[in-house]
Parts: structure tokens; sequence; C-alpha cells
């Protein structure tokens, strides 16, 4: 006779449970036997470290990836990560093999990497976010890469890391050990601008507008007076999505021309400098509240949607696309993506970029301290650190001129499904400095002889092809979109070196990972903001900014300025 | 055998025709915006003009759609997934609730079993634990892990047994007298009259793993590994929304995603075969040889 | 003897079916510790630190965490009931539908938008109900003003509700159709003999006999009473309806967004699985002390 007790079932749950936590302590073992860090290679042989010296035994890699579908429209249909051609030099230059313990398209990333954390199966070299490198470092799972550092970056690699006077790679250092080589860009391409449809204002004999008054006479016109001579009450005044900070289409660029500096787009404060030299939370200062109230009267008369509320970015991006509006704030890239959609559709349609109208003439921009969302880091497993280091000089190597007749999409590289890849924080700029200065020596091609030599060539020929109305390899909209965001003198980035040469900005102070307060009620906050502001806007009175302020504060907005001031004051690399 | 329909029957019929027409209609026009969009001009489409019917006609995002490796590449994995997870989901649904829907007295530890495996359908671990748990049975990276973590439903489960209890007991009772064991009952007797109740459940799983997407992103370590859905998932990539910049490559790949009609002609044509199961699985939806009530 | 053989035949179909539950839905339950942790991924569960009730009183404290609660059993009662009437009417309809061409096309146009992600629909929806849309150029065209339905807190859940209602309601349709065409057909013949007209034979066969699945999915659906459907409220809501439409799938999402607070998403989780564990087993009694149904 048979009977299954429910005891024993508990019993056959229990063994279940242990299998699970078997396996896990399992992965805990073999974590604790691994290897001390040693450089093989350099025990054996006294010439000194090259940065591109290939090692004489096959060093494998572990790697994780986050990617994007191939830029290029050349590249070979159906190509794997794995079958990159860039591993393929990879190998012959350095004798390094890369494998990939796992890839995943990129917006799925962070939830595969806090996955493969939490299973103890991390790989080799890691692509880290401020959050996680944090976490990282608190369990002492990162490799020290002072020496591989000093030893093997090559001269272009040291010569980006030293671009910001080393500020972005202190951030990453921790009791004099570097721990992370920061991807970082420069600050100043996040600063803010006005776009403006100039075919529009030339339909209704506008001039750009310099100050808000002038920009709300601009905006109405946009809205009554048919800019776009189509007989229909089709357009209305400038873009704006439910998200009022965001990284485009929202409404920083106006804030920061009423001298407010709310948020930097994450919805958190913004920090500023008071005339204390501490830190104030730009979102609840008077300046705020001046703007909402004009917001306020723009939504009545229409300048903006109705249902802004209700759009997000993709949205406005239509919007703009369609030619239903002709004004947005955002930063140096628009014409790359998405006006140049608008130039594609409409053969008429010209935008150009002013400085933010302030209240009187132009205003002053919020820039970062530091732009750096991606950072590369190495386990403390790894037995040869300096490989990483390689690989970045390898990368930084492959934009060279000499390897252009080989480094093509169509023969399988591709560029950005390579990590560990640090570009040349500069890169905008020097492509602005050096297409202008071979277009002004009306050159044919590019004589730049360096790393640089691939991105600088791109938008040379975009450039070329756009001047002389060339549309075989892109379409007009898109040779614009190259030329104007990079290169034209009144373009995106042209406009954004004015300025920073008029110093025309406002600095972001914190850029720390976010304290414990924030933590805690950042998502509280954001939505306390969100929903007043919004409120406001659609015709809520305007006292109700106060209320918010003092909510703000008493729901943890006090403590989140009490901490930073403390970061500001203890950590903060002034 | 039909009496005359009187007036008010009639009158029935037509509001009753018109009424299931209208919510027809309803059920289609998404597809038909769809298709609308995949047969427009890239721009049209980008500048939301489409509704229902193409503006500016043209066939090239089904042109690239034929060279798409990736696409039919995810294709197939999901045709594998449907066919391997719905015989192991049937087969387990099915002698998983023949003894379960037993009455108590036939069948003692019924309750206790029943209460085992409802609470999973209350309690789960999360993600994390159970990302950790198909790693350490050793499935990631294969088939397995979108099929067995999964390969007991306990609401089709349930759905089944409830079915099977109105089988009348007098088939089972005569089947006992001649001398069959459980078995033989299972496969002889239940299988030929649960055909509509199978086809139902067989629907429901069948859709469930051709919908399911996300497993495939945690189990799976590469991309030409994904089933379709989870393909189509990859396209309908949305930005972070806390992000508050992005970086001089993402917005290279922004550029990229304007291509909303090869976009829309994959997320439709990856609907299409779908689409045609449910009418080919309705004709086992007929009038059952069931007799009997459903009380206990 | 004889019944225990047979028994211990029973217990043996239950293996499979015990086993994958056991790992695959029970291992990973080891993982609701994670409530009362401190739970950091990169020290596991074993190193985690012990918080106690915090995560719970974390949460609880909130200072919206009551509305957000109301809003979610507010939405997920409408569409309880929804779910259950709407088919039922559906499949009532579709059973005095004689013509079995046009009921087929119908059974499998409102299956379809089933197979359609929110992240698809969701966009078509939001377009359809904006000022500038279709339902909107309804309104204006008979002469009333537009009304901005997603910008207002009733409008919004209306449609939230309604929306998933409409793309959900094929899949109880469908086993509601299977139970009836379960029904023993000599039945309607005997009534129709006593002259009872269709709405005499759906009141006392039809109905009565439905009663057992309509209790059933009655009760399963209390489990969900605090699921109101995350996916498509978070691709449809904003900042203006906030107050009427954040629920808690869509707060502790935003929660984990910003800062990836592991403890307290699992705290509520383990606080929505007693709740609906509660729920279902008091009304699975409740059905059996005082109508004899097993439920499950």
């Amino acid at each position: 006779m048979k009977k299954i007790k429910p005891w024993k079932m508990m019993l056959l749950a229990t063994m279940a449970v242990s299998l699970f936590t078997a396996c896990s302590s399992q992965d805990k073992t073999a974590t604790t036997t691994s290897e001390p860090v040693t450089t093989k290679e350099e025990t054996k042989t006294n010439t000194p470290p090259d940065p591109l010296g290939k090692y004489a035994d096959l060093v494998t890699v572990t790697e994780v990836l986050g990617y994007n579908p191939p830029e290029d429209p050349r590249t070979p249909q159906g190509i794997k990560p794995e079958e990159n051609a860039y591993f393929k030099d990879l190998k012959e230059m350095l004798n390094i093999e890369v494998k990939y313990k796992w890839t995943v398209p990129s917006s799925q990333f962070e939830q595969k990497f806090s996955l493969a954390m939490a299973s103890a199966d991390l790989p080799d070299i890691l692509e880290l976010d401020p959050k996680n490198f944090e976490k990282l470092k608190n369990q002492d799972m990162l490799a020290d890469l002072t020496d591989a550092y000093k030893q093997y970056a090559s001269p272009a690699l040291k010569k980006y890391m030293e671009s910001d006077g080393g500020f972005a790679m202190k951030t990453f250092e921790s009791d004099g050990k570097q721990l992370a080589i920061p991807a970082f860009e420069d600050p100043f391409l996040s600063s803010q601008q006005l776009w403006i449809r100039k075919d529009w204002l030339d339909n209704l004999n506008l001039q750009a507008p310099k100050t808000i008054d002038e920009l709300e006479k601009v905006a109405e016109a946009f809205v009554k007076n048919d800019p776009d001579k189509n007989g229909k009450n089709d357009t209305y005044g400038i873009a704006a999505q439910k998200n009022l900070f965001f990284w485009g289409f929202d409404l920083r660029g106006f804030f920061n021309g009423f001298g407010a500096y709310p948020s930097i787009g994450d919805n958190q404060s913004a920090w500023i400098k008071d005339s204390e030299g501490k830190l104030i939370p730009g979102l609840i200062q008077p300046e705020v509240k001046a703007a909402l109230g004009k917001l306020q009267s723009w939504y009545q008369n229409g300048i903006l949607d109705k249902e802004f509320a209700l759009k997000d970015e993709n949205k406005s991006v239509e919007d703009i696309t369609a030619g239903k509006v002709g004004i947005s704030y955002g930063e140096w890239w628009y014409p790359n993506w998405p006006l140049n959609l608008n130039m594609d559709k409409d053969p008429k349609a010209n935008w150009i970029a002013v400085q933010i109208p302030g209240l009187e003439g132009p205003g002053n921009t919020l820039v970062p301290k530091i732009r750096s969302s991606k950072l590369f880091a190495v386990n403390k497993k790894m037995k040869n650190p300096e490989a990483a280091i390689k690989m970045i000089n390898f990368y930084i190597e492959m934009g060279n001129k000499k390897y252009m007749d080989q480094n093509k999409a169509e023969k399988g590289y591709v560029y950005n499904w390579f990590n560990p890849r640090i570009y040349n924080p500069a890169q905008i700029d020097t492509i602005y400095t050096e297409v202008n200065k071979a277009l002004d020596a009306n050159q044919t091609e590019i004589t730049l002889d360096d790393e640089n030599y691939k991105n600088v060539a791109d938008v040379f020929k975009a450039t070329k092809d756009f001047l002389s109305g060339d549309t075989s390899t892109a379409s007009r909209g898109v040779n614009w979109g190259q030329y104007f965001s990079r290169a034209a003198k009144d373009g995106g980035w042209g406009m954004t070196r004015q300025l920073k040469e008029s110093k025309a900005y406002v600095n972001n102070e914190f850029y720390g990972i976010p304290v414990a307060s924030q933590v805690e009620k950042g998502t509280q906050l954001d939505k306390l903001m969100q929903e007043s502001f919004t409120k406001i806007i659609m015709g809520a009175p305007l006292d109700e900014f106060d209320k918010f302020v003092a909510s703000w504060k008493s729901l943890g907005g006090d403590q989140i300025t009490q901490e930073v001031n403390e970061w500001y004051t203890k950590q903060a690399t002034k | 055998m039909r009496h005359k329909q009187s007036i008010s029957r009639k009158l029935f019929i037509v509001f009753n025709t018109l009424l299931l027409a209208l919510i027809t209609v309803l059920s289609v026009i998404p597809f038909i915006h769809l298709l609308s969009i995949s047969l427009s001009s890239n721009t049209a489409a980008s500048a939301g003009e489409v509704r229902l019917w193409p503006v500016g006609f043209s066939f090239d995002s089904y042109v690239y759609l034929g060279e798409k490796v990736e696409f039919f590449r995810s294709l197939w994995v999901s045709v594998k997934r449907v066919v391997l997870g719905t015989i192991v989901n049937l087969f387990l649904v099915f002698i998983t609730a023949y003894p379960l829907s037993k009455s108590n007295d036939r069948f003692k530890f019924r309750t206790p079993y029943v209460w085992f495996f409802a609470i999973t359908m209350f309690f789960g671990g999360g993600l994390i634990p159970t990302y950790i748990l198909v790693k350490n049975t050793g499935l990631i990276d294969s088939i397995w892990a979108l099929i067995l973590p999964g390969a007991l439903n306990v609401w089709n489960m349930v759905l089944m047994l409830n079915f099977f209890r109105s089988i009348p007991k007098e088939l089972d009772e005569a089947a006992t007298i001649d001398g069959a064991g459980h078995w033989i009952i299972l496969w002889k007797i239940y299988l030929p009259v649960s055909l509509p109740s199978i086809a139902t459940i067989g629907l429901f799983t069948i859709v469930g793993h051709w919908n399911a997407w996300f497993d495939g992103i945690l189990y799976l370590n590469s991309p030409d590994k994904y089933p379709l859905q989870t393909y189509l998932s990859t396209l309908i990539m949305s930005m972070n929304a806390q992000m508050s910049s992005i970086s001089i490559e993402q917005i290279k790949a922004m550029e990229n995603l304007s291509e909303k009609t090869l976009k829309t002609a994959q997320i439709f044509m990856g609907a299409l075969p779908i689409m045609i199961v449910y009418p080919f699985l309705q004709k086992y939806f007929v009038k059952g040889i069931i007799v009997g009530s459903v009380k206990e | 003897m004889r019944t225990l053989k047979k028994e211990y035949l029973l217990h043996l179909m239950l293996i499979p079916g015990v086993i994958v539950t056991l790992i695959y839905a029970y291992g990973p339950m080891a993982g609701l510790v994670m409530a009362f942790q401190q739970f950091e991924p990169l020290s596991g569960f074993f190193k985690s630190k012990f918080v106690g009730f915090d995560n719970f009183r974390y949460v609880f404290q909130l200072p919206d965490f009551g509305q957000v609660l109301w809003n979610t059993v507010i939405i997920s009662i409408f569409k309880m009931v929804l779910f259950l009437v709407v088919p039922l009417i559906l499949a009532l309809l579709l059973n005095e539908v004689t013509k079995q061409w046009f009921s087929r096309i119908v059974q499998s146009a409102i299956f379809l938008p089933f197979f359609l992600s929110w992240t698809v629909l969701g966009g078509i929806i939001i377009e359809l109900f904006s000022l500038n849309g279709a339902v909107n150029g309804l309104i204006s065209s008979i002469g009333f003003k537009p009304i901005m339905f997603m910008l207002d807190n009733q409008w919004f859940r209306g449609i939230i509700i309604g929306s998933d209602v409409w793309k959900g309601m094929g899949y109880n349709m469908i086993v509601m159709l299977a139970v009836i065409i379960g029904i023993n057909s000599t039945l309607y013949e005997a009534a129709e003999i006593d002259g009872a007209g269709r709405w005499k034979q759906m009141i006392h066969i039809t109905l009565p006999s439905m009663a057992p699945i309509l209790i059933l999915l009655a009760v399963l659906s209390l489990g969900s009473i605090l699921n109101a459907g995350f996916e498509q409220i978070l691709i449809m809501y904003n900042p203006t309806v906030y107050e009427g439409a954040d629920v808690i799938d869509t707060f502790v999402y935003r929660l984990g967004m910003f800062s990836q607070q592991f403890g307290p998403a699992a705290a509520v989780g383990l606080f929505k699985s007693v709740i609906s564990l509660i729920l279902v087993s008091s009304t699975y009694y409740a059905a059996y002390k005082y109508n004899g149904y097993r439920i499950f």
C-alpha cells in the first residue's frame, strides 16, 4: 500500500529548494578559487609594454553585449555580433579572442545585466552605468587598472582622457585606484538651442526671435497665420510633450530662457550654485514659477498643443515630420534626426538654430559637469586586465586612414558592436574643425591622417553630397542632417561652439550617483512634479506652484538638498 | 422541427447580425491600420498620416521583408516552439487534470494535490529566482527554457478538469466494469469526447507560446535564437524614459528607427500565421456528445 | 484493495506535473525572502541584509499608496465584471446565429485584437481618442463639443477598462462557447416539445448549464483583483491621469526604474499574492459550502 503523505510533499519541496541553494553555493566557491591577478606576459619579457603588442599565447576575453541594429544599411543581412569583422582583426593584431556570454538588444540590456549580477555570472570586461559601477565597486569586484592604463594606454587614448583635465577619469577613481575608463562626451553636447523653421519665418516676414516676447509673437503667428501657406489651419506653435524635462522635444531650453534651471532631463532637480557657494535645487526656484505662468498662457492661446500632456517623443517627431510644428527646443543633433525626415518630406522646409530666447536677449543654457552614461571596467577575476586597455587602443587605431579600405560596413565591420569602445570626447568638435578646414581649402578629400579619419571623412562626404545635391549615397535630408548638425558654422554644433565661447551657460553642479534620500524619495517627487506642473500649464492656479514647493521640501526635498550639499563639500572635484 | 419564426425573432436576428458585424469590424480595424501603414511610403508613415488606407502606396517594405534573415529565422524558432510546447503542455494538462477530476471519495488525496497546484497561481518568486533556477537546471540558451518552466499551465489544467467533470460518470463506470484501467479510460474514452475542450485549451496554449516574448530575452543568450515575438519586441524598442541625454551613437540608432513601414510590415506578418490557427481549430468545435450536468 | 491499486495509478499520472511544478514554481518561491531583505543582486539571497517588515512599511507609507490601491481595485473590479458579462452575452448571441460561416467569421475576428501587444495597440487607441481622432470626429459631426478623453481621469479609466475588455473578450468567450457546445441537445429538444421559446430555453437550459464555468471564471478572476493591467496602463497613461489611473504595478515599476529597489517590489508582490489567495480560497469554500461546486 502506498500513500503519499503531505509531509512527503514537503520533503520534495525542500529538496527542490536545496537544488536551488546547492547550485548557487557552487557558484560562490568558483568565485573564491579564482587565481590571483598576474600579468603573465610581463614576467616573461622585459621589453617596454606595447599598446598594440601581440600576445604570444591566445588570450580569451569574455564579454556581454547590448546592441542596436547595425547602422549602415550596407551591412550584410543577418550578421550576428560574434561575426563582427573587428574580431578577426583583433585576433590577428593582438591575439585576443572575444567570447560573448550573451548578447541582447540594448533596450533590454539593463534587465539582463542585473540577472547576470544576481546569478554571479559576470564577464571579464564590463560595460557599466554609474549606478552599477558603484555597486560593483562597493563589493570589491573591479580590477585596479592604474598600472595597466599607465603602461598600455595608447597616446590617443591618453590624449582623450586628459582632454578634460582628467576630470572624468578622477570620478571613477577610488583610493588611488583607477577602476574604470569612462566613455565620456563633451558636456556641451547637452546645451539647448532653439530650432525653428526658416521657410516659415520668411513666409510671414518674421525675424528669428531673440527674446521670449519675440518668440511669443513668432509662435502666435505660426499658429494663426498659416505659416506653411497651405490654406489650412493645421499648425501649432512650439513642440512639447508629456515629459517636460527629457532628452528631446521637451521644455528645458524654455525654462533656461527664464533663468530657471529645473532639471537636466531626468525629472530630478538640477543643482546650481548660489551666491554663498552652496547648491540649491533649481526645480523650486521662483523663476520656474514665472516660466510656468508663461506656459499656462501659451496653452490657453494654442501655442502649445492642447494635448501635449498625452504625447510622447515619438508623437512630437511625427508632428515635426508632418510639418505641424515649426519650433522646438533641443540639442545640436536635431538635423540628424528628426529634422531630416521633415526636409525629405517637404523640399521647401529649412531649419535653423538660434540661441535660446531669454527675458532680455538670448538666455543661458544649463550644461552638465560631465556627460558620461557609460564606462568600462574589468572583472577582478580576469587574468589580463591590460587586454581591455589594448582593446580600447585597437578600436581607436581602427579609425585610421590605412584601415579604411578594409573597415567597411559591407565587409561586416560593425563598429557599434565592438566593446570596449572609447571615442574621442571631442569627436564632434574635431569633425567640425577638420571638415571646415577642408571646405575652406576647397579640398576634394580629407587629408587628416589619424584615428579620427573615418568619422571626419564620413561627414565630409555627406557635406559635399549635400552641397552638390548628390543623393546617390543618401537622401538630401540625411546628407543635410550630417552637415547641419556637425559641420555647418550656423548649424547645431557651430551654434554650440558659440555658446561655449560666449559663456552663455550655467553648470549643473551635481554629477554623483543619486544620494540615499533621492533613491528613496525620488520617484515620489518626480510624480509630484509632473502632476503639479502639467496641471498648472493646463490651467490650474499658478499659486499651486507654492504648494508644490512646500510639498516637495517636506516629502524629502529638504533632506536631498542637505545630502547633495554634503556630497558637494566632501566629494565633488571642484 | 423548427417553429415558424415570429416577427420578434426575425427582428432579433437582424439586430443580432448587425451588432456582431459591427464588433467584427471594430476588431479588424487595427489590422487594417497596420496593413495600410506597411503599404505606405515611409515619409507618410513617419509623419503619422496613414489611417485606414495607404498613403503614397508602396510595396517596398514587403520586398525588404523578403530579405530579412532575422524575420524568417525567428519565425522558424516560433514554429518549433509552438509545436514542441503545445505537445508538452497538452500532454501534461491532460494527464494531470484526469486524476484531479475524480471525486474526493474516488481519489483520496485529490484536495491536497489540487491546492499544491493552485497555490502556484498566486505565488511566484519573481524574475531573479526563476532565472537562477532555469540557469541551474541547465536550460539557459536552449529552447526548453521557453517550454519547461511553464510546462504545466495550472489555469488550463483547472479548465480541463472542469471539462472532464462534465463527462458523465456512467461512461467510465461502464468502462470500469468492463475491466478497463484509468489509462485506458483516459485515452480511449476521455480523449475522443473532449476534442472541443482540447481544441480550446490547445488554442490557448498555441497563442500563449506564440505571444510570449519576454522569456526569450531572459533565457536565450543570442538573438539568433529568438522566437518571432521576442524579435519583434526588439523592433518596437523604446528609449529609457529616465535617460537625461542621448549619446551620439543613440542618435544614430534613432535615425534607423524611422523605418516605420518595415517595422509595421513585420508586425503584421508576424500576426498572420496565428490568425489562421483559430479558424482551423474551429472544426473541432462541434456539438459534442456529452450528456449530463456538471454538478457534483 | 482494488480501489487502492487504481489510486496508485492516479498518483503516477500526477508525477510529471508535480515535478515540473516543484522545480519551476515552488523553487523560485525561495525568492520571496527578498520581500524581507534589502536585496542586492550582487550579494544574492544569502548575503543580503534582512530588514524584517521594513519594505512593507516603506511602500505602505508612501504618500500616494492609498490612492494607488483604490485605483487598482476600482479598475480591476470593473474589468472583472465586464470580462464575465461581455463574453457571456457574446457567446449567447453567437449561439443564436444560425449561419455557420457568419458565426465563424465573427468568432475569429473577436479573437484578433488578442494577438497584438499593447505597445502596438496603445498608440492606436490614443490616436483614436485624441482631439483629432476618429471618435471626436464622430462627436463633432453630430454637433457636440470634442472631448479630451485621454486627459480626463474619469474618461481615461473608462477607456482603459473598455479597451482591455475589447482586446481580451475573445478568450473567455471561447471557453463559454465550448461549454455551450457541450450542452446536451436532447434538453433543447425536450424544451421545444414543451413549447419553450428561444428566450426561455436560454434562461432555463443554457444559463444553468453554464453556471459552473461562470463561477469558476468569477472566482479565479478574483485572484487578479490587484492586477489592473500593467503594460496597458504604462503605455497609455500620462501625468494628468496619474490621479485616477496610477495602479500598484505602474507605481512599483516607477520605483524600480529610478532606483532598482528589489525589496519593495518583492514586498508588493507578496502582498498581492496573499490577498488573492485569501479571496480565492474563501470564495472557493463558499461556493462549495452553499452550492456544492468544487471549482478545482
